[in-house]
């Protein structure tokens, strides 16, 4: 298998305080892994670190063979990485269909040129086709055609968690990361997105999930990543982390 | 399960309709025929300079506040200093004219692209700025621009303005004729609005838009946001340049208090009046601005007072504005047909 | 020995600096600490100015009344402002939409508006040409310290904004009063939770800041004896020069940059010609922004 996300020792300090101490962890092609670990264990700050939000204190991040530092996030994005939002982060006053775009046309950028007089050209047409058509197909692939002319505020929480899908979907990445998707969800609402996940990783996409509740994960990720106080404290399959005294000490051993 | 369940059943997109290809021509037809036909043909039939001035006047701030709204309406980006940009055009097209013995048709393009260059240069490094910083530098850059047009006499003949010698002409074809004037006003005019309505109505507009709502978001979809941002902002100094070679021909003098802070407040007001986003908006905020007070010229001054107080009320009351963005977007969606086509639902959502 | 020209010129920048840091200190206080975008304190100034002059001019009455006229036009000037500009925006009490972008835009906005009403209904009542106070009531007399000549406005205005410092100060660290005005500041959901009515507290941040602009104005228009419509655009800037430069929330930083404001145009007239010396502000400005998102100080402060 190739390997897709390479960290090496990865370390980020925020003044006295290591957030994320010496990680090195990876993610192959075609893999569904999740990233779980208690509140404060480093996860978001190792989900900015690999999407170039945040720069390295001390080692590296390799996207499909290519290190990732002193990219911008954009960048990052381009190269075929892209995410979704804790915190729901749709573009409110615009409509479910435009949002969606914004990611087919971040991965295939139209530019002023473009937009003045791409009408003119075959290749300029070509380029508006391509950026409707990838748009459609991520809104066919979470549902939400119907509902593609509204504003994506009016729309209910639910579906707005499946937007931000479809937004990252268009943009045709290779990696997908979902930062705590199940937060906010009820027990049935979760068991959809896990079936939607699943499938989404049985059409080749690579997932990880990033998430604190360990259910979702467990029940669906191949490999599980578990962080605690910055470092990262196991690494196997969820029975091998259902049964690993470290990983129940980090979990059952603070809140306890 | 499917996901497409959580879509209610029986749920129609709102605002699509069955297309009609027919209407779709007949507002541009419309706004047409009123520019280049019905307008003029009064205009000739009262034939009153003053009318025909108003008129001018009238389209080239249409098209300053169309540029406007291209940087503050569909990027975000809060601009307190646009009135030095179409400045800087003018005194391009001014000086040019006056030093150079240069041409409307030379000085036009000019105008425009020192405007952008000017614009450019700022916001190199500016642009990382966000929010309310912008708008203030935004305002440091204005003054900072009129302080140069005021000042450095030597170069721009500082309070004294400069007389601009030659009206509009075409390759030496001349067109300083009241309606020979009109017409290159509002052909200017309407190419750059068309040419303001593609960028805002296509999918670059829309990555524009993303980094008004939510940049840091929007540079994770791989949008280049800075880049984009500066685009915008050099795009609309390219139009305000524009708007300044056209007022510098028609009036023929300029001075530096044309292009003061309380114009850029002016372009402001016509397009938060107009609902910010909306380029429908700004066109109408602009005709609104400037033909009501002349409307109500027995008032007096209190023209300046009207500005302020129609732009409070609209804040307040239509925080949308007189066509807020998303009815304007319906609108130009239908009007314009602007959909990749599409079978089940779609018709009229995606951008040409 | 330095020469005495150029100690004169550093009077005068200390002295312009000191007009500036006046203006920056109510400013800073509603702009900064209570940390709402206030674009009309200009007016508030202007109208403070306008406020004494119609009291000077219509009755004579000794200083005192004009200041107490002066003081109560501000307090109503910035409760009015308060209650037309800002509160019909907070309608949401949500942490969200108060710290939200699209809230702070609209009272820019809004703010924004209502000074321009405000001045050009100024320029329909009184025109828009300067005026001045009666000779008696102006603080420009000439005063000769050692080898430089100020006037006795410099002193009153050094007394001014030193008591207004202070008595800030002393209002924000030490009375309940300010306490609550810097709980609101930090977090006005917080605030509310523990019991503090932020409504009337921004009202009280407003009109005490109010207070001092238009205390700051009428004595400025005695200071240079001209009072007019379009006078506070430019203390407006400089205040807001000075603020950024101080890092938004410090008050005595804001007086600080105000004075090095003051000395660097007093020396860039010297230097180059009085119509170039705006650009130094707008120059600092842009500089600070670009280079010191914090202020010069390094004050930390999320920025918005």
């Amino acid at each position: 298998m190739t390997r897709l996300l390479d960290i090496r020792n990865a370390s980020r300090r925020f003044g006295g305080v290591l957030a994320v101490n010496d990680v090195t962890a990876h993610v192959d092609e075609g893999e569904l892994v999740g990233l779980i670990g208690p509140n404060g264990a480093g996860k978001t700050t190792l989900f900015n670190l690999i999407s170039g939000f945040t720069p390295l204190s001390s080692g590296t991040v390799a996207f499909g063979g290519r290190p990732l530092a002193g990219l911008t996030t954009n960048q990052v994005a381009r190269l075929g990485m892209s995410r979704t939002f804790q915190n729901l982060r749709v573009f409110p006053n615009m409509t479910v269909f435009d949002n969606v775009s914004v990611g087919a046309v971040g991965a295939l950028p139209q530019g002023a040129l473009g937009a003045l007089f791409g009408g003119l050209s075959e290749s300029g047409r070509q380029r508006s086709a391509d950026i409707s058509r990838r748009t459609w197909e991520a809104l066919e692939a979470v549902g939400l055609t119907q509902v593609a002319g509204e504003l994506a505020a009016n729309l209910p929480y639910g579906q707005r968690k499946y937007l931000e899908i479809a937004r990252a979907l268009a943009m045709k990445p290779r990696f997908l990361i979902l930062d705590e998707p199940a937060a906010g969800l009820n027990d049935t609402e979760t068991r959809d997105l896990a079936a939607f996940i699943k499938r989404l990783h049985g059409q080749g996409l690579t997932v990880m999930l990033v998430e604190h509740d360990m259910t979702l994960v467990m029940g669906i990720c191949q490999r599980i990543l578990v962080l605690a106080s910055g470092r990262k404290i196991a690494d196997g399959t969820p029975d091998a982390i259902r049964n690993d005294p470290a990983v129940l000490e980090a979990y059952l051993g603070v809140d306890a | 399960m499917n996901v497409s369940d959580l879509t209610a059943p029986g749920q129609t997109p709102s605002g699509l309709t069955a297309p009609d290809r027919r209407r779709g021509w007949i507002l541009p037809a419309l706004v047409a025929l009123a520019v280049f036909v019905a307008l003029p043909a009064a205009l000739a039939a009262f034939d009153r300079g003053y009318f025909y001035q108003i008129a001018n006047l009238a389209l080239i701030f249409v098209l300053l506040s169309a540029s406007m709204h291209l940087v503050t309406g569909v990027a975000g980006l809060l601009h307190l200093g646009h009135a030095a940009f179409y400045g800087v055009g003018a005194y391009t097209a001014a000086l040019m004219t006056s030093k150079l013995g240069l041409g409307f048709t030379v000085t036009l393009p000019a105008s425009g692209l020192v405007a952008a260059a000017v614009a450019f240069l700022v916001a190199l490094p500016t642009m990382r700025l966000v929010s309310i910083y912008f708008a203030v530098a935004t305002l440091a850059i204005g003054q900072m621009l009129y302080l140069v047009m005021l000042n450095w006499v030597e170069f721009t003949k500082g309070p004294n303005g400069v007389i601009v010698t030659k009206g509009f002409e075409l390759f030496g074809f001349g067109l300083s004729g009241r309606i020979a004037a009109y017409y290159t006003v509002a052909v200017v005019v309407t190419l750059c609005v068309v040419a303001i309505g593609r960028l805002s109505h296509s999918y670059y507009g829309n990555a524009l838009r993303s980094i008004r709502e939510d940049d840091q978001c929007a540079d994770a979809m791989g949008v280049r946001t800075v880049r984009l941002k500066m685009e915008a902002f050099t795009l609309s100094a390219f139009f305000a340049g524009v708007a300044g070679a056209l007022w510098a021909h028609m009036t023929g003098y300029i001075s530096p208090g044309d292009f003061k802070f309380s114009e850029s407040i002016l372009i402001l007001a016509m397009v938060v009046v107009g609902g910010l986003g909306s380029l429908p908006g700004a066109v109408i905020g602009a005709l609104l601005l400037i033909l009501l007070p002349e409307g109500l010229r027995g008032l007096g001054d209190f023209r300046n007072v009207m500005v302020g107080l129609v732009m409070f009320l609209s804040i307040l009351l239509l925080p949308k504005g007189l066509l807020g963005e998303v009815s304007a977007l319906g609108l130009v969606r239908r009007q314009f047909g602007a959909a990749w086509r599409r079978t089940a639902g779609g018709e009229g959502i995606g951008w040409r | 020995m330095i020469d005495p020209y150029y100690l004169q010129q550093l009077a005068i920048g200390l002295s312009l600096g000191m007009t500036y840091a006046l203006m920056a200190i109510g400013f800073t206080l509603i702009f900064g600490v209570l940390n709402v975008v206030n674009f009309a304190h200009g007016e508030i100034y202007t109208l403070g100015a306008f406020a004494g002059l119609v009291v000077i001019s219509a009755t004579a009455p000794p200083v005192v009344a004009v200041i107490f006229a002066v003081l109560a036009a501000g307090a109503l000037a910035g409760f009015s402002l308060e209650r037309l500009a800002f509160k019909p925006f907070r309608r949401f009490t949500d942490e969200a939409s108060l710290k939200s972008r699209a809230m702070r835009e609209s009272t820019l906005l809004s703010s924004l508006a209502v000074s321009i009403v405000a001045r050009e209904a100024l320029e329909l009542l009184f025109g828009s040409q300067m005026r001045s106070a009666p000779a008696e009531y102006l603080i420009n007399t000439p005063v000769r310290v050692g080898p430089v000549i100020l006037v006795t406005g410099d002193f009153i205005i050094f007394g001014v904004a030193a008591v207004m410092l202070v008595g800030l100060q002393y209002l924000l660290t030490r009375t309940r009063a300010g306490l609550a005005i810097r709980a609101v500041s930090n977090n006005p959901l917080g605030a509310k939770y523990v019991g503090i009515d932020t409504d009337r507290t921004i009202i009280l941040t407003f009109v005490v800041g109010s207070m001092m602009g238009a205390a700051a104005g009428i004595l400025m228009g005695l200071y240079y004896g001209a009072v007019f419509p379009a006078m506070g655009f430019v203390p407006g800037i400089k205040a807001f020069v000075a603020m950024v430069m101080g890092g938004l929330s410090s008050i005595p930083g804001a007086v600080i940059c105000a004075l090095i404001l003051g000395v660097s145009e007093s020396m860039a007239t010297t230097f180059v010609s009085s119509g170039w010396s705006d650009m130094v502000a707008y120059g600092f400005l842009i500089l600070t922004l670009v280079f010191f998102p914090n202020g010069l100080f390094g004050a930390r402060r999320e920025r918005v």
